[in-house]
């Protein structure tokens, strides 16, 4: 019963908590502005919205288009189905590799560029053309993150990595910070979140992600804002569960795996509101800063390697 | 001597080798400062540290005025500073930033291959501990080379003080209060004349960046 509720929780968290963390965020935000703010279950009723109106196609769009914002999302739900969220026992031994798991999301990305690109519109196309520059110059900082982890842990599987974490001798905390540092970086760019790019606007000067789903609408654009925030949920899961593993259940009983669904609650509500505050109180970066920023990313986690070696 | 309180040590020198690093990436003097005192404020837990295995009342004393100079006098004489002269930004450096860190790295894995061998022979003290504190040393000593303003610079000799004596606790070298007593005293003398000499040279030459510093002989 317990292992019924364990992988049913590992499935389902992901998709169900996203939108609230997404309204957590802009909540936060809206407080530092002087603002009150929309509910933090909007998102939700925004996708509602969304998946009750029709959908419009241009006739120029083909099946990559159309087949997008299924693949994408399907790609954030089995990613999220396959990291450490609350539990070690639902270990996955093949999905739970952080390489599939990094390229898994980035096959997402690739879609999404696709199908910024495919109707032929200008915005999609200098969106997906951001989008890949950023995308291509943040592997490094993420891979070499986790792959400080890994070689800490000696293991390339997630749920290894957060189960060494628990036990983590602390000659390893050095390069465990600058790790951590780098993965931020990465998150904050793979989430196109400040200072790479803005989630609130649509300045054809700034924006990357918002760019490539001008073009979608009704359920297309609803699966692809959810697919979104489940990224970003993915990557606080993450940044949560492998650099502060502290609260995740070792064991299948009903009472410590709700403990440890409220300890992940309370971490990524955390990381929410640290974000919220680096943008409230950050400027975006010029497109052309952002490689430095991304380099940096990279370079913490050669120094991170290079400490553990 | 401190086999006991291994994992605190790692603890310290991480945010010893943490704030050396991020005095790199500093873009505000303010910034920089602060990490200045993040890092004292490690060496000062160090120094108590040591205590618990070798206490007198003399070397209290000593350690506290350390912590006193280091985490309380010297920033308060740099924020002075810095709002006399409105020295917010701290953005000059030779390098960028991801070239600095490139360096960084580099030091990092030279300290690894080279010093490794010869740290393992150190009888009762962890290699890693020593090997982190060297790498600070010459992080710290790089914040120097790197950066163009003087109060960054200050900052730098600084944390090589800061750095030099995490490796000698490290290494089990042992100190005597009169020892640190003097150290003490000369980071006060030091801080209080070098934040006069920046004063002087500010209103001097309206700036803090050495390279614009031509006319020094006149």
């Amino acid at each position: 019963m317990s292992s019924i509720f364990a992988w049913t929780i590992q499935i389902i968290l992901i998709p169900a908590i996203s939108p609230f963390f997404i309204g957590v965020t802009r909540k936060i935000k809206a407080k530092f502005q002087n603002r009150k703010g929309a509910s933090i279950f909007q998102p939700y009723r925004d996708l509602w919205k969304l998946f009750h109106k029709d959908e419009i196609i241009s006739k120029d769009a083909s099946w990559i288009f159309r087949f997008s914002p299924y693949i994408i999302l399907a790609l954030t739900i089995i990613v999220g189905a396959c990291i450490p969220l609350i539990s070690l026992i639902t270990k996955n031994n093949y999905l739970g590799d952080f390489l599939v798991i990094v390229y898994l999301l980035a096959l997402g990305t690739f879609f999404l560029a696709l199908s910024g690109m495919d109707t032929g519109g200008g915005f999609g196309g200098f969106g997906s053309s951001r989008e890949m520059t950023v995308a291509a110059l943040t592997e490094g900082g993420l891979i070499c993150s986790l792959l400080t982890l890994s070689l800490a842990s000696h293991t390339t599987n997630l749920f290894g990595i957060a189960n060494f974490g628990l036990s983590m001798p602390l000659q390893y905390l050095p390069s465990i910070i600058l790790a951590f540092f780098s993965f931020g970086i990465s998150l904050l760019a793979e989430t196109a979140r400040f200072p790479f790019d803005n989630p609130a606007t649509h300045l054809e000067l700034t924006m990357i992600h918002e760019a490539m789903l001008l073009e979608h609408s009704g359920k297309g654009l609803a699966m692809m804002e959810w697919a979104a925030a489940n990224k970003f949920v993915i990557f606080l899961a993450l940044a949560a569960n492998l650099f502060f593993p502290f609260g995740i259940a070792t064991d299948i009983s009903v009472a410590s795996l709700l403990v440890a669904l409220l300890v992940l609650v309370v971490k990524i509500s955390i990381l929410c509101f640290g974000i919220a505050v680096l943008e409230s109180f950050t400027a975006k970066l010029r497109f052309f800063r952002l490689p430095d920023l991304l380099f940096t990313s990279f370079v913490l986690s050669a120094i991170a390697i290079g400490l553990i070696f | 001597m401190f086999e006991a309180s291994q994992q605190l040590l790692f603890v310290l020198g991480s945010m010893v080798f943490i704030a050396s690093v991020m005095l790199h990436l500093a873009k505000k003097n303010h910034l920089a400062v602060t990490l200045y005192v993040v890092q004292s404020l490690a060496i000062g837990g160090l120094l108590l540290l040591s205590l618990l295995f070798d206490f007198s009342y003399l070397l209290l004393l000593a350690v506290v005025c350390t912590i006193i100079v280091k985490g309380v006098v010297a920033p308060y004489f740099f924020l002075k500073l810095i709002k006399q002269n409105k020295l917010q930004f701290a953005t000059s450096t030779y390098l960028n930033t991801p070239l600095t860190l490139v360096i960084v790295a580099l030091i990092v894995v030279f300290i690894r291959t080279i010093f490794w061998n010869a740290l393992q022979t150190f009888d009762g003290v962890n290699p890693d501990l020593l090997l982190l504190s060297l790498a600070t040393i010459l992080v710290s000593g790089f914040v120097l080379i790197n950066r163009k303003g003087a109060l960054s610079q200050i900052l730098g000799v600084l944390s090589i003080e800061n750095s030099i004596v995490s490796f000698a606790l490290f290494a089990g070298l042992e100190q005597s209060p009169a020892l640190q007593f003097g150290i003490t005293f000369d980071i006060l003398v030091w801080v209080i004349v070098s934040s006069i000499f920046v004063t002087l040279i500010y209103k001097q030459f309206g700036t803090l960046d050495v390279t614009s510093m031509k006319k020094l002989t006149e």
